[in-house]
């Protein structure tokens, strides 16, 4: 196995930034996809990018990447205005694309020995077994990457970012399309990256994803950011929800009383009954010994919202 | 190391590493090559060995003579000795030979007195091509029968002068041109199924990201390629050769030639591949202008002889060049009026042209 070197998290310093971006707009076929993003990343932090499908997480990245150009406002890589990506600053850099991008009749082995020969790692055959070793891939190394589960190819894609020792990681969907199991097992690399010091940027649909790994978190909708925030205190601000199992007319008559009241943010009629949204700070108890004098109340459940919540906290639906 | 070499070596040999796992692939790709040789010639053999009975109901020595002569009429039929004349008959009608010919007892005793003998010939005329074969084939056997035995009233005789002192056959004519073919079913499905591939499965991607140029690995991917695809080739070169009996009077110059072809079908093959980024549909298009381009390049006679608008229309085939060449080194003919020197130079330009293609196309690919 190799050895792991641990070190402090997140930079103290909130000028020690790894990315910067001023202003970043980006029009795609003349559609706005990006519009004015102003974000910064600081060293050692994991990033998570939240957003749904189609809010500009991946064209974010792929500005970094150099895949895409902005269209206007000005973006800095490790404290340098970055225009062209020279091969210096692409070392910088590991890539864990949205598609895992691996060459399905190779081995492992070679698919990483591939890499290496792109990144020039020197010494490269100590270094594929000391990352396959890192992501416990060691007794794959010889697999045809075909044969794989999807859990472990996006584990063999990451091991690949990995091979040229990068500072800076970008990872885009991380655990799409992968069972609980290896959703586990990646977040649990993830958080060796962070251990050994490593920055991330990580894309991701799901808000659970972001809490697990993510320092901070920026919510993404329709191109713009919505809010940045540590994770649990963006969901902590989205207040708390309350889905009740009740019959719809007792549903329409909770809505219809509660529609003015301050502490509910928002309600929606369910197919069991109704879910409230409150506002942070309201005391869910409280609130449930209100509903509980509308009887045929049949049950009911307190839970953090999610992604979908969130926005609609956020002001967007 | 240089990192753009090593960025190259990579790609030559994580190419190599995939192609040893795509056997199949190669296998049908060759596979294909080889049907197409024999698909090719199968032509020839139809028009060339039309098979015919031949019923004697006479066994006078004239008879003899002129069995002798419709055997040796070049390029027609292939005679099968039937006894009977109603056998015979149900074989064409049953589509087993294309035609009957029958000699009429008393026909060397007919002959010799000066009378006028009547041959049957039964055609089954459900193609043209065979038919006028045969409708050429049995007059011209009758005249050199004549001719040879000295009879009266035959009075034509043709006096006949060779480009060549020897003669080639069509059907080996045709193995030529179609190992230019073979070069590009095999290299341009190849090259283009790789570069393809590279888009299709979105590591393209990967490459353009990578600190090297994305062309670099990529070329390295494609020239792995190419050595494989050249020795796919040199199998259906050896099958060509050896199955038809064919020694190439000038085999360097055809090594060299086939050696252009595939550098030139690879680069093409690449270029389809970075426009089309799919590898069914570029394999399935590969091949199906491998045969239109086959066929405009001269594959079966001089394409002069077709006329001047499509001999004219065939100079913007690379195959037009690459088989005149091929017939020079295998036969030493000439079947395009421009000198070898000029096709070898038009080759070559289309080469330069091929990479050219290869370069523009994967390079858009990539932005």
């Amino acid at each position: 196995m190799a050895s792991l070197e641990l070190v402090n998290a997140v930079s103290e310093n909130e000028d020690d930034n790894v990315i910067e971006f001023y202003d970043v707009d980006c029009k795609i076929s003349g559609k706005d996809i990006l519009r004015g993003v102003t974000l910064n990343i600081r060293r050692g932090e994991i990033m998570g990018l939240l957003g749904r499908n189609g809010a500009g997480k991946t064209t974010l990245i792929s500005l970094i990447s150099g895949l895409r150009s902005q269209t206007s406002g000005e973006i800095h890589v490790f404290g340098k205005k970055m225009r062209a990506r020279t091969a210096e600053f692409r070392k910088k850099i590991g890539f864990v694309l949205q598609e895992n991008a691996l060459y399905e009749e190779l081995t492992l082995f070679e698919n990483l020995k591939f890499s290496a020969s792109l990144y020039d790692v020197q010494n490269s055959q100590k270094r594929i077994q000391e990352v396959l070793g890192i992501l416990g891939l060691l007794e794959r190394r010889d697999q045809v990457v075909s044969t794989l589960s999807g859990g472990l190819k996006r584990r063999t894609a990451i091991a690949r970012a990995f091979i040229h020792d990068p500072e800076l990681f970008i990872i885009d969907e991380p655990t799409l399309g992968v069972d609980a199991d290896a959703r586990h097992a990646v977040w649990t690399y993830l958080r060796l990256l962070k251990a050994r010091g490593k920055t991330a940027i990580v894309a991701t649909n799901y808000l659970d994803e972001a809490i697990a790994l993510c320092d901070r978190v920026a919510v993404l909708g329709e191109g713009e950011i919505l809010a940045i925030a540590k994770p649990r205190e963006l969901v902590s601000n989205s207040g708390t929800c309350i889905d009740i199992e009740c019959d719809k007319l007792i549903a329409n008559k909770i809505a219809t009383d509660l529609q003015n009241d301050q502490l509910v943010t928002h309600v929606d009629l369910t197919l069991s009954g109704i879910s409230l949204f409150l506002s942070k700070g309201a005391n869910p108890d409280e609130a449930l010994r209100e509903l509980a004098k509308y009887g045929g109340i049949n049950g009911f459940c307190v839970r953090a919202p999610d992604l979908s919540e969130v926005f609609k906290s956020l002001g967007r639906s | 190391m240089n990192p753009k070499l090593r960025a190259f070596l990579g790609g030559v040999n994580a190419e190599l590493h995939r192609l040893k796992r795509s056997r199949l692939l190669i296998a049908l790709v060759l596979l294909q090559a080889i049907t197409f040789l024999v698909l090719v010639t199968l032509f020839g053999m139809t028009g060339a060995f039309a098979p015919t009975a031949l019923v004697n109901n006479d066994n006078g020595p004239l008879a003899q003579v002129f069995i002798s002569n419709l055997e040796n009429d070049h390029h027609s039929f292939n005679l099968i000795f039937m006894n009977n004349e109603t056998a015979a008959r149900e074989l064409v009608g049953k589509g087993s030979l294309v035609a009957m010919i029958v000699i009429p007892q008393g026909f060397s005793e007919n002959i010799s007195e000066g009378k006028t003998v009547p041959v049957t010939v039964f055609i089954d005329n459900i193609n043209t091509d065979l038919t006028d074969d045969i409708q050429r084939a049995v007059p011209s056997a009758i005249m050199s029968f004549g001719d040879q035995s000295k009879l009266e009233g035959v009075n034509v005789s043709v006096v006949e002068t060779d480009s060549y002192a020897h003669d080639t056959s069509f059907i080996n004519y045709m193995v030529a041109s179609a190992l230019v073919l073979d070069a590009l079913i095999i290299s341009g499905t190849l090259s283009a199924f790789t570069v393809a591939e590279e888009f299709e499965s979105k590591t393209a991607k990967l490459l353009a990201i990578s600190p090297v140029h994305p062309l670099i690995p990529l070329m390295g991917r494609v020239t792995a390629t190419t050595l494989v695809s050249a020795g796919a080739l040199a199998i259906t070169v050896s099958i060509g050769l050896i199955g038809y009996g064919i020694s190439p009077i000038f085999p360097l110059q055809m090594v060299l030639i086939l050696a252009l072809c595939i550098v030139m079908f690879s680069c093409i093959g690449a270029a389809l591949g970075a426009v089309m980024k799919k590898t069914l549909p570029v394999a399935l298009f590969t091949l199906g202008i491998a045969l239109p381009l086959y066929l405009f390049s001269g594959s079966y006679e001089p394409q002069r002889f077709d006329g001047n608008l499509i001999w004219g229309a065939a100079h913007f085939s690379p195959e037009y060049y690459a088989v005149g060449l091929m017939e020079h080194a295998v036969f030493n003919l000439k079947v395009t009026p421009e000198p070898l020197a000029i096709l070898a130079l038009a080759l070559v330009g289309w080469i330069i042209v091929s990479l050219a293609l290869a370069w523009f196309f994967s390079r858009r690919g990539f932005s």
